[in-house]
């Protein structure tokens, strides 16, 4: 039943309706965190100041959680993005800055290790009976240990520097007006693209299927194997993307790079309503949970608040996520069983 | 015990992965077996470890996770240190302070598990980061600093944190009654049959008149507890509170019980393997010191290691799955 992932068409009246997306309890705690923090930033958080630095946070925690919100409606895990990240700006900087070749070679070889590690993961989630969580971390500590020793191996330590060519530095990594980063219009870009596959795309049904049931949605003659491999190349690439804008923006690469992102994606994703339970979720949603997070994050530095009450916020919001999950499914499927 | 029966056994894969593990670095690491063996560093690494790793094994057994510990851990460190150093309690009241906070948000835990239908990876993953805040926070509000000095009485200190022969860290012993202990618990008695069947079914297991409510508050409750117990020890060895640190943990503990042979989905495992598989990680991570190993690699074997050890281990459950069918064939 994909009935429950599109629950508004069999419901009553446009405000019902609103209540039982699930994305509804998203945005209402984006505009109260926004409210909140407005209240306590004042002018400068409403400014410019407050709204480049929480959508620059946005834009690069938002790229990488839209693969991980689809992976998470399909029912998996990916842990190794955190790896990942690191490992695509250390090769972009290897092959631009140590060894010199021009920019766009260096970006082409990040995006394909993003690509490859996804791949290796998709591969080893859809042979084995191995859980994406394990299988995940494996190669998390895999990616980590190997850009650790080859870089140390090639470069001599563990940050490379690099200078971009003009064009690759326009289209990935500029301050426009100062202070947004070019991110933020790759992050829109993300948003329409698997907007389009997740929601209109008739394969987006297939993605909701997987996470609702997988032995159904094979039987059904949904290639299951395919899409979950394409899914973890996503995340590989999309993970590799944030890494390859980072070393183009700031001209050197780190190693330790990429840790925070991991539980970071996937708190955005769950505060966007993802939450794991297979089979449900939406592009909208994810996107509202990642500047809620962001809000938060950056937020609380314009508050005068202790940083450290940002992660009892975050927490909270979580939690109550994680408790208003039950009610809203049961609104939709009461809504869908009306029918 | 015939060989057939041993290679079934749950902690086999782990035990294979260990002599490995040696294997590997005394024949390209050049390790002398008997350094390594003597040096405290990979035993204090396991010890704290495998406090941790014992009760996040049997969640899993139960088929759920935790990985709130990583914030238990500097919780519990914290709360003796604000209880007992900052404002001078005795250092029992600390350390029953710190555990009460491990009761909490162990029953937080558990019963969100049971009333919602949301996987346990992600209601912990809230309660890390809520946990994280709260600690942080209260500790700068209470004390107005992040770190926090605690100087325990000398019985204390001989009990949780003192070094015997200079170097090894009494809690290896703690460790060590740890794993007797949930082991006999886990393998001898009804109850920790009880969670064995939780992880197998936990419809069926309720059907059966387990309380598989009460018992998965009461695991994750263990799991905060052994955290925070951690947590004391290290403050109370340091003699301050270890605010930062606590997130590794958490992969490490998964790491540990995977390779341990415990089945993520539950219904697997046992003490004795998750016990070796600490081991296991902890002679990689610091192990490799002892080599001459570049140590930027001792990820890569780590990674490495886990995908064999759990390819492994599905080869041994298929193997013991087979065995345990045969005589209901025959009957």
């Amino acid at each position: 039943m994909t009935a429950s992932a599109t629950p508004t068409r069999a419901s009553s009246g446009a405000l019902g309706r609103l209540a039982r997306r699930p994305e509804a309890g998203t945005l209402l705690g984006t505009l109260v965190v926004y409210t909140f923090f407005a209240t306590l930033g004042g002018a400068t958080f409403i400014g410019a100041p407050g709204w480049s630095s929480f959508l620059n946070m946005a834009a690069e925690i938002g790229i990488i959680a839209l693969p991980i919100g689809l992976l998470m409606i399909a029912g998996e895990l990916d842990i190794s993005v955190g790896a990942v990240l690191p490992a695509a700006s250390l090769t972009v900087a290897i092959i631009s800055g140590h060894y010199d070749l021009p920019t766009w070679i260096g970006i082409l070889g990040g995006l394909a290790v993003g690509l490859a590690i996804g791949f290796i993961n998709g591969l080893l989630v859809t042979r084995t009976t191995i859980p994406s969580l394990i299988i995940t971390i494996g190669t998390m500590f895999g990616t980590m240990g190997l850009t650790l020793g080859l870089t140390v191996l090639i470069a001599g330590s563990t940050g490379v520097f690099m200078t971009p060519d003009a064009l690759p530095k326009a289209a990935l990594g500029t301050f426009l007006g100062g202070m947004y980063q070019v991110t933020i219009f790759w992050w829109a870009g993300f948003i329409a693209l698997v907007f389009y596959a997740l929601h209109i795309a008739p394969w987006g049904n297939w993605i909701f299927a997987l996470g609702g049931d997988r032995e159904s949605a094979r039987n059904a003659g949904i290639p299951t194997a395919r899409v979950t491999i394409a899914l973890y190349m996503f995340s590989g690439f999309a993970a590799a993307f944030v890494g390859v804008a980072q070393v183009i923006t700031f001209g050197s690469a780190q190693v330790a790079a990429g840790q925070a992102f991991i539980f970071n994606a996937i708190m955005c994703v769950v505060i966007g309503g993802v939450l794991l339970t297979g089979g449900a979720g939406s592009v909208i949603g994810i996107v509202f949970g990642t500047l809620t997070f962001a809000i938060v994050n950056q937020g609380i530095f314009f508050s005068g608040l202790d940083p450290n009450f940002g992660s009892i916020i975050i927490g909270a919001l979580l939690l109550i996520a994680v408790m208003s999950n039950d009610t809203f499914r049961r609104l939709a499927l009461s809504a869908a069983a009306k029918k | 015990m015939t060989i057939s029966s041993l290679v079934r056994l749950p902690g086999m894969g782990a035990l294979v992965s260990l002599i490995g593990v040696v294997a590997f670095y005394v024949i390209f690491g050049g390790v002398d077996v008997v350094t390594l063996g003597g040096a405290a560093s990979w035993m204090n690494f396991a010890a704290n470890l495998g406090i941790v790793a014992i009760p996040v094994g049997m969640l899993m057994i139960a088929g759920e996770i935790d990985i709130s510990v990583g914030a238990m851990i500097p919780a519990g460190s914290m709360t003796v240190a604000v209880v007992s150093g900052y404002y001078g309690f005795p250092i029992v009241v600390g350390m029953l302070a710190a555990l009460t906070l491990g009761v909490i948000v162990g029953t937080i835990n558990g019963i969100l598990t049971n009333r919602t239908t949301v996987p346990s990876l992600i209601i912990t993953l809230g309660t890390l980061v809520a946990m994280q805040g709260v600690i942080l926070t209260a500790a700068k509000l209470l004390t107005g600093e992040a770190s926090v000095a605690i100087t325990a009485p000398d019985w204390a200190k001989t009990i949780f944190g003192q070094l015997i022969t200079a170097s090894h860290q009494i809690i290896i012993l703690w460790w060590i009654a740890f794993a007797l202990v949930l082991g006999f618990f886990m393998h001898q008695t009804r109850v920790g049959n009880w969670i064995f069947a939780m992880g197998g079914d936990r419809v069926s297991a309720r059907n059966a008149g387990i309380p598989v409510a009460k018992l998965t508050i009461g695991l994750f409750i263990l799991s905060s507890c052994a955290a925070a117990f951690v947590g004391v020890c290290q403050a109370i060895l340091f003699n301050s509170a270890q605010v930062s640190g606590g997130m590794g943990i958490i992969f490490n503990a998964i790491v540990s019980v995977v390779v341990g042979g415990v089945l993520l989905t539950g219904g697997f495992g046992s003490v004795f393997g998750i016990f070796i598989g600490t081991l296991t990680f902890a002679v990689v991570n610091q192990g490799i010191y002892f080599t001459q190993i570049d140590r930027n690699w001792s990820n890569l074997i780590i990674g490495i290691m886990l995908l064999l050890a759990v390819g492994m281990n599905e080869t041994f459950r298929k193997l013991a799955l087979s065995a345990g069918r045969k005589p209901t064939i025959a009957r």
